[in-house]
């Protein structure tokens, strides 16, 4: 049964749980995203600094379970640099392939997407690995409608 | 093996095999009784019995169904009565669950007696359903909650309730058993020291009634509430306690048919507590359920399965201690059968998604408890309960797992 749940937690989750990107507390610079999880207690903060539309620092503090934790350092290092629209297509991207309505195929982070894969075999993780995904989708969305 | 000390007087085998759940899930492990019990077959039976042979509503037709209907739901509030000692069957309100229970109090006991710079006093170890009713009446009314704090063992702090109570506090309500440390708070003093100063008191009864010894005959509170799918009967179903003088201080929250003595269409005369709160149809089926579950715990001695459910628990507490990355939350003198822990270096979701793949159901989070575990500085536990239906093979099960979570989340 071990072997199943080895799937959910593959190296790059275990080495993001571990040693997470930009994990550290970006208070006063730029907006906070809150990312929590009211029914299961995780709790993070997403720091974001946007110049020119583009994301020019992203930084993120907080506790979750493994996935959690992952998914946002993923979040943090995929989105880091990118414009506005670029980071909303990956975010939608990311939210598309754990929906599995985006095919392998199309990933455009195939390395990092495909390590939540397992996520599809644990439906009880989708809100883990999706929380801080669709706390960014929510806030870059309404920044395209505020310009 | 703990069982044979119960044998003769708690056949667990037998109690066990009351229960179909485990008949269709044998490899379940259910360590999360403190969210739901699981439901006897008599209790499933008697909700499907209503419904394939008595269903009719109550109250409102004179034809023998839905006097039938009636008679049945009535029942209950006597079973209700005898299961925790109450007097008087129209003291007992039936509600949707314990969080419903608590906001009709708050809603349509204290709020209108509650006055810019009153107080209301709660303990730091309550469920959100025991707060956040009473944060939102003290902001609406300018008046202010206040907090019983909570020790590093997990007990409140008694030697500062006296400190709280004066002319301004308005309303105590506390846990009986708290839902994550499973500290069994002594109730018995804090009622006596609210009643010296004249002030009401609301006891959160959702972790006891049906696992622990109640008496409302020794136990002197002006309030009690808890869930009926708690204590083996069906989900949506709970109870308000009322003392005499109280319920005719509690008014309707909630308006509708079934409540009423008589209305114009400039005003309504209410029935009298408790069918002032009772307006709608009720779920009829779930409160005959919910006595069906009062008479499968009247079978058994509540002290000697109060005992066996803590033992269990004791053990597993003990064989926890003996795991080097393992952590206990609390550590109460007077605890029943909830303990919460936590695994260095993993959080409570991975263990329990972990746990959950070997069959082994516990909760993990912060329990409805938040501001609990924020001033303990802990994000999330491990919980797990016990109950009758466990046995020393769950603990066995839960800590060999616990015992290969490490090899599994390091090799």
């Amino acid at each position: 049964m071990n072997s199943d749940l080895k799937k959910l937690y593959p190296e790059i989750i275990k080495a993001h749980n571990d040693v997470p990107f930009h994990f550290e507390k970006r208070i006063g610079e730029g907006e906070v995203i809150k990312a929590y999880n009211p029914i299961c207690g995780d709790r993070f903060e997403l720091y974001i600094t946007v110049d020119q539309h583009k994301i020019s620092q992203l930084h993120f503090h907080g506790f979750g379970c493994a996935i959690s934790k992952a998914a946002t350092s993923i979040l943090t290092k995929s989105l880091e640099g990118k414009t506005i629209e670029e980071a909303l297509s990956v975010c939608n991207n990311f939210l598309g392939f754990i929906n599995k309505e985006v095919h392998v195929d199309q990933l455009i982070l195939p390395d990092d997407f495909l390590a939540f894969s397992g996520v599809h075999d644990f439906p009880e993780r989708y809100d883990c690995a999706t929380l801080a995904w669709k706390e960014m989708k929510k806030f870059l969305e309404s920044m395209i409608a505020e310009r | 093996m703990l069982e044979f000390c119960y044998e003769m007087a708690l056949p667990i085998e037998s109690i066990k095999s009351q229960f179909p759940i485990f008949s269709h899930r044998p490899e379940l492990v259910y360590l999360d009784s403190a969210a739901t019990s699981q439901k006897p077959q008599s209790v499933c039976k008697a909700i499907s019995d209503f419904y394939e042979r008595d269903n009719a509503n109550i109250h409102r037709g004179l034809y023998e169904l839905s006097a039938k209907a009636t008679q049945q739901y009535e029942e209950v509030r006597r079973k209700v009565c005898s299961l925790i000692g109450a007097a008087d069957p129209m003291s007992i309100a039936f509600t949707k669950g314990t969080t419903e229970s608590i906001n009709i109090v708050a809603q349509g006991f204290l709020k209108k007696n509650l006055q810019k710079g009153d107080t209301v006093l709660i303990s730091a170890m309550e469920h959100h359903a025991n707060l956040i009713p009473w944060q939102q009446i003290c902001a609406q009314r300018e008046a202010s909650l206040q907090i019983i704090p909570v020790n590093d063992k997990g007990e409140l702090s008694l030697e500062k309730f006296e400190d709280f109570l004066d002319h301004r506090t308005k309303m105590v309500a506390i846990a009986h058993i708290s839902n994550v440390l499973g500290t069994i708070n002594p109730i018995e003093d804090i009622i006596s020291m609210a009643h010296k100063r004249n002030i009401p008191i609301l006891i959160d009864a959702a972790q006891s009634v049906g696992h622990y010894p109640v008496d409302m005959k020794k136990l002197d509170a002006d309030f009690l509430v808890f869930s009926g799918h708690k204590m083996f009967g069906p989900l949506g179903t709970g109870v308000l306690y009322c003392k005499g003088e109280f319920a005719r201080q509690v008014d309707p929250y909630n308006y509708g048919g079934g409540s009423i003595r008589n209305v114009e269409f400039a005003h309504t005369e209410f029935l009298d507590y408790p069918y002032n709160l009772e307006a709608g149809t009720p779920n009829i089926a779930g409160i005959i359920g919910l006595g069906t579950a009062i008479d499968f715990i009247q079978q058994l001695d509540l002290i000697v399965t109060a005992d066996y459910a803590r033992d269990l628990c004791i053990l597993f507490k003990e064989r926890l201690r003996l795991l080097s990355n393992i952590k206990l939350v609390g550590d109460p003198k007077n605890f029943g059968s909830i303990v919460s822990f936590y695994v260095e270096n993993i959080h409570a979701h991975d263990v329990a998604g972990f746990l959950a793949n070997e069959n082994i159901a516990v909760r993990a989070g912060h329990h409805c408890a938040q501001p609990l575990l924020d001033s303990m500085r802990i994000p999330a536990t491990v919980r797990a309960s016990f109950s009758i239906y466990n046995t020393s093979d769950d603990v066995d099960k839960a800590i060999a797992a616990l015992g290969a979570l490490n090899k599994f989340w390091y090799e």
